[in-house]
């Protein structure tokens, strides 16, 4: 799990550009939209766009997003649960 | 209606990366400027160096400026991030439509971004020529200037497409200047 956490976030930093971000700047636990890291909208698009590119996840219901987009952790656990690729 | 010119820079750049590294040389702290496609970074960061003598000239979050107008012209209007759009489209078997590139996919929102950072509320306009033509430059300025109360407005002419990334930006004025706004003035 430690380890999909850690890719996940150099995923995270390379769709989003986020260039004066180091993985180790992410909190695993702390939520990903809101505060910390200044997501917006569009950067949620881009992630589902990344679940299902790089882990064959399609999220059918937008509502999902709320919760798997919680933090870092709850993401990579819920890939580790339902990817395909 | 007599214009000025306050001030004016030429930009250009070989690649987004050095861009980058000029955004740097600026200590400019705004993240949203990663985000952004060639077209808009490079109106950005020719903005803040245009901007960064007097910052009386950027709104704030209490009072907007409607007296300011971004007025930006150019040959390949978003074609390049419209290609590189159409990239994540092109192959049915790899086929993730990016949503980050897509919000690109206009001109106007190199101008845009530029009127949200400074809060300028004042008319925002992209405009497609042929060639850089300083005389539809001029006039088109002029026209602006005719039918909106206007204190200043950014004029640039704003390129991006492969490896040129050019920007002629002028930031002109109503207001006495050693430098008048003409066509000529334009091909500094």
């Amino acid at each position: 799990m430690e380890n999909l956490i850690l890719k996940l976030k150099e995923e995270i930093i390379e769709v989003l550009n986020l260039e004066d971000v180091k993985p180790a700047d992410i909190d695993e636990n702390a939520p990903l939209f809101g505060e910390g890291l200044g997501l917006d909208s569009i950067d949620a698009l881009e992630l589902i766009v990344l679940m299902e590119k790089n882990y064959g996840i399609k999220l059918k219901d937008p509502a999902q997003g709320k919760e798997i987009f919680k933090s870092v952790r709850f993401l990579a656990e819920y890939i580790a649960e339902n990817r395909t690729k | 209606m007599q214009l000025y010119i306050k001030n004016h820079i030429n930009l250009s750049f070989q690649n987004s990366a050095e861009i980058t590294e000029f955004y740097r040389s600026l200590e400019v702290d705004y993240p949203k400027f990663f985000k952004m496609d060639g077209l808009s970074k490079l109106g950005f960061v020719a903005s803040e160096v245009i901007l960064a003598g007097d910052s009386r000239l950027r709104g704030n979050d209490s009072a907007g400026r409607e007296d300011v107008a971004v007025i930006f012209f150019n040959r390949s209007s978003s074609l390049e991030i419209d290609t590189q759009y159409q990239a994540t489209i092109q192959q049915n078997d790899n086929y993730f439509p990016s949503p980050a590139l897509f919000v690109y996919t206009l001109p106007n929102v190199a101008a845009g971004e530029i009127a949200i950072r400074n809060k300028f509320l004042g008319e925002t306009a992209f405009y497609i020529t042929e060639n850089f033509d300083p005389q539809q430059i001029f006039q088109t300025t002029q026209n602006t200037f005719k039918h909106n109360d206007l204190t200043f407005a950014l004029v640039a002419w704003l390129e991006n497409f492969g490896n040129i990334f050019e920007v002629k930006m002028f930031l002109v004025t109503k207001d006495v200047q050693d430098l008048g706004f003409t066509p000529e003035n334009l091909l500094m």
